[in-house]
């Protein structure tokens, strides 16, 4: 943290250099753009720096491309990008979540941001952007209580939606994929587990509910502490119980030690989780043979494998060397639908302020890579798909691929 | 599976367990015993011997689960880890010491150990800044050999795991005991100033600690690489903070408590989470620490700690 803290520091002396520089500058050449900042908030340090890059690069890449093509008139776009990772976490950590947002609300220039990746974070970032009137869309985060009007006091004190997302909730993400279990993969009986996140033990926890409301025999529930190197006890115990599948509710940390030490205690096991399961860190980490198998949801449908976002994926390719997953295609959708808002702003002649921007993201209409993003009320995205994949080794494609080595199975049924 | 298989299968994974926090236990207890001083620097020496393992091994060109060996060249390569992994690590105990440590021995106090706290942070940054944050795949030359026994499952790795331990332990027993170091070692612990006077030099045998304490920690850091085939540079903590009470359960500043010490630990861990829940482990373990300490305050190998004058 404190290198990063260093770095930041010196950022901000560069940037106010630049700022001097170009006062300066601004005496010969009048200035005819103004400029609208915003915010990136996403662990890049840690277990989940590799997934949280490719999130922030798909919203870049929409930033940058707006600005190449002029797409608000007049304006530039600026972005902020804050760490919300640790070294002590070693992963993303809520109360640096909760630091970067009071930085970002302090600042006026700020008129929205996207994040966070993980729900953990969501939970300390939404009441203070609430306080702040500040929205963020985020492309990847998706427990339910954030934007649930059940916890409207916890976190929107404000009462106005300022936690958007382009992706759905783990209210559908959990138990879809227990209707898949049911119906697809014939499970009788389960073994859940989390890895003691806030979005851990939320899907899990949806997942269970379902899987119960839908016949499947829970024969056990326990936690995974992110930090522990062995998992081989907990492991052993499901062998014993001899479930037909196992379902994982959690992030890379544990997740990867998970899909490792199962592969060899369990291998013939049906194994699934869900978007916590997604990310080149499996396909590193873990690797093949271990990972192969493994099925995972993503709460958005599959956008890789669309003809509409071809074009996107071959520039992102070709300016950060790596193909996208499809949280980093929700997080340029996530960044379009600011940039839309921003621009219907604009054409009011109103000031861009960040009450202008957060009206505008809830009312707005973005034909994006996903189709049309529209939110309701509380901020949740219309559109409630959830798509299913199997770890598949693709010998064709580079083993880290998170496009390849995940195999696109289907759309996992919503519950009648 | 039933009872038996699950009871046994357990144990497996507890002695394997077990077997990494002895080794780790031994440094800890091993400086303890000589100069008083809860070394944290500890914790992350494990973790970087872990990548200094893990690089010996891409060295010698095995990267990842794909290849494994068998026979001599399988011998030779785990030797040839085991030995540079422990040197480096070992080198890196006396660089802490040297550079740190030796200046503030002579202060009372919290101040050595705070200062050992700092190192092991300074060691998980560099780590982090340089290696990154992800989940590091370890090459793993052991085939996958299993036996099954009734319903449980032994593997070949486990096996080298405990053999490894156990040459180790014998051997920094045999040292202990029957060297001339060694014996200048035990009497440094006794009594410093009274080894001085005999002409044991002092700073040679705290730097040997440090050495065979660190190259312990090398070793378990390669252990626990090929056992779990990853490392990342947050493994210290967790298996430190056991470790450490592992050496405080056995008796700290004692070399045969700190092994059983870490054998108890292992098997508590198991057999805890096996018939309590696995989220309760932390709970488990501190609570029997707490326990034995207030029945037994210097731990279960109860030979009283040499105190300084």
């Amino acid at each position: 943290m404190k290198t990063q803290k260093g770095l930041l520091a010196k950022q901000m002396l560069g940037a106010v250099g630049v700022a001097a520089l170009l006062g300066f500058g601004a005496l010969s050449a009048q200035a005819q753009t103004k400029t609208v900042t915003i915010g990136i908030t996403l662990p890049l340090t840690g277990a989940d720096a590799q997934s949280a890059t490719l999130i922030k690069n798909g919203a870049q890449l929409a930033i940058d491309e707006a600005n190449a093509k002029g797409a608000i008139k007049g304006y530039k776009i600026e972005t902020i990008v804050l760490d919300s990772g640790t070294a002590t976490a070693g992963q993303y950590d809520p109360a640096q979540a909760a630091t970067n947002t009071k930085k970002l609300v302090s600042n006026k220039a700020v008129v929205a941001n996207i994040g966070p990746q993980m729900s953990g974070e969501g939970k300390a970032m939404s009441p203070i952007l609430s306080a702040g009137n500040l929205a963020t869309i985020t492309p990847s985060s998706t427990n339910p209580d954030i934007t649930s009007p059940k916890f409207k006091d916890q976190f929107r004190p404000n009462g106005k939606a300022v936690y958007f997302r382009t992706v759905t909730t783990d209210a559908y993400q959990g138990p879809n994929m227990a209707n898949y279990f049911a119906d697809t993969l014939k499970v009788k009986s389960v073994y859940v587990l989390d890895d003691s996140g806030a979005y851990g033990v939320g899907i899990a926890d949806t997942f269970q509910k379902q899987a119960e409301a839908r016949g499947i025999k829970v024969l056990g529930r326990d936690q995974l502490n992110p930090k522990e190197a062995d998992y081989t006890t907990i492991l052993t115990k499901i062998k014993a119980a001899n479930p037909d599948g196992l379902y994982y509710g959690g992030v890379a940390q544990a997740g990867v030690k998970l899909v490792k030490q199962a592969y060899d205690i369990v291998p013939k096991m049906i194994k699934g989780g869900g978007d916590g399961m997604v990310g080149p860190e499996y396909l590193k980490g873990a690797g093949f043979p271990a990972a192969e198998g493994w099925y995972a949801t993503i709460a958005s449908p599959h956008l890789l494998a669309d003809p509409a976002a071809k074009a996107m994926i071959e520039s992102f390719k070709k300016k950060y060397g790596t193909s996208p997953d499809d949280y980093a295609i929700t997080s340029y959708d996530a960044a379009q639908v600011i940039i839309d808002s921003i621009k219907r702003v604009v054409a009011t002649g109103k000031p861009v302020t960040r009450d202008a921007v957060r009206d505008a993201i809830q009312s707005a209409k973005v034909k994006t890579l996903q189709g049309e993003v529209s939110f309701d009320e509380n901020g949740d995205i219309v559109s409630k798909v959830v798509s299913v994949f199997q770890i598949h080794k693709d010998p064709a494609h580079p083993e880290d691929d998170v496009e390849y080595q995940y195999k696109y199975v289907g759309v996992a049924p919503a519950s009648s | 599976m039933d009872f038996q298989d699950i009871l046994l299968q357990q144990i497996i994974n507890g002695l394997s367990l077990g077997a990494m926090y002895s080794l780790l236990a031994l440094g800890f207890t091993m400086v303890y015993g000589i100069i008083e001083l809860i070394n944290f620097a500890h914790f992350n020496v494990f973790m970087v011997g872990s990548f200094f393992g893990l690089w010996v091994l891409e060295a010698t060109g095995l990267i990842g689960q794909r290849s494994t060996l068998e026979g001599l060249p399988l011998i030779g390569v785990l030797l040839l880890a085991f030995v540079c992994t422990m040197l480096l690590s070992g080198l890196l105990g006396i660089v802490i010491e040297r550079a740190a440590l030796r200046s503030v021995r002579q202060l009372r106090g919290t101040a050595p150990m705070i200062l050992t706290i700092g190192i092991s942070y300074i060691l998980y940054n560099v780590i982090l800044l340089t290696v990154g944050a992800d989940t590091h795949n370890f090459a793993n030359p052991i085939p996958v050999v299993k036996w099954q026994i009734g319903g449980a499952v032994l593997q070949l790795r486990e096996v080298l795991l405990w053999s490894v331990s156990l040459v180790l332990m014998a051997g920094l027993h045999f040292f202990v005991r029957h060297t001339r170091i060694g014996k200048a070692m035990q009497a440094t612990a006794q009594d410093q100033e009274a080894a001085r006077m005999m002409g044991v030099e002092v700073d040679r045998v705290v730097i040997l600690a440090f050495f065979i304490g660190s190259a312990l920690a090398g070793a378990a850091g390669l252990i626990f690489g090929l056992y779990y085939n990853f490392t990342s540079y947050v493994i210290g903590y967790s298996a430190g903070l056991r470790a450490f009470t592992a050496a405080v359960l056995g008796g700290i500043g004692n070399i045969a408590g700190a092994m059983i010490g870490g054998l108890i630990i292992g098997l508590i861990e198991s057999l805890g989470g096996q018939f309590i829940a696995v989220r309760w482990t932390d709970v488990i373990i501190f609570s029997i620490l707490i326990l034995v300490l207030v029945l037994r305050p210097t731990g279960l190998m109860g030979l009283s700690v040499p105190q300084k004058s």
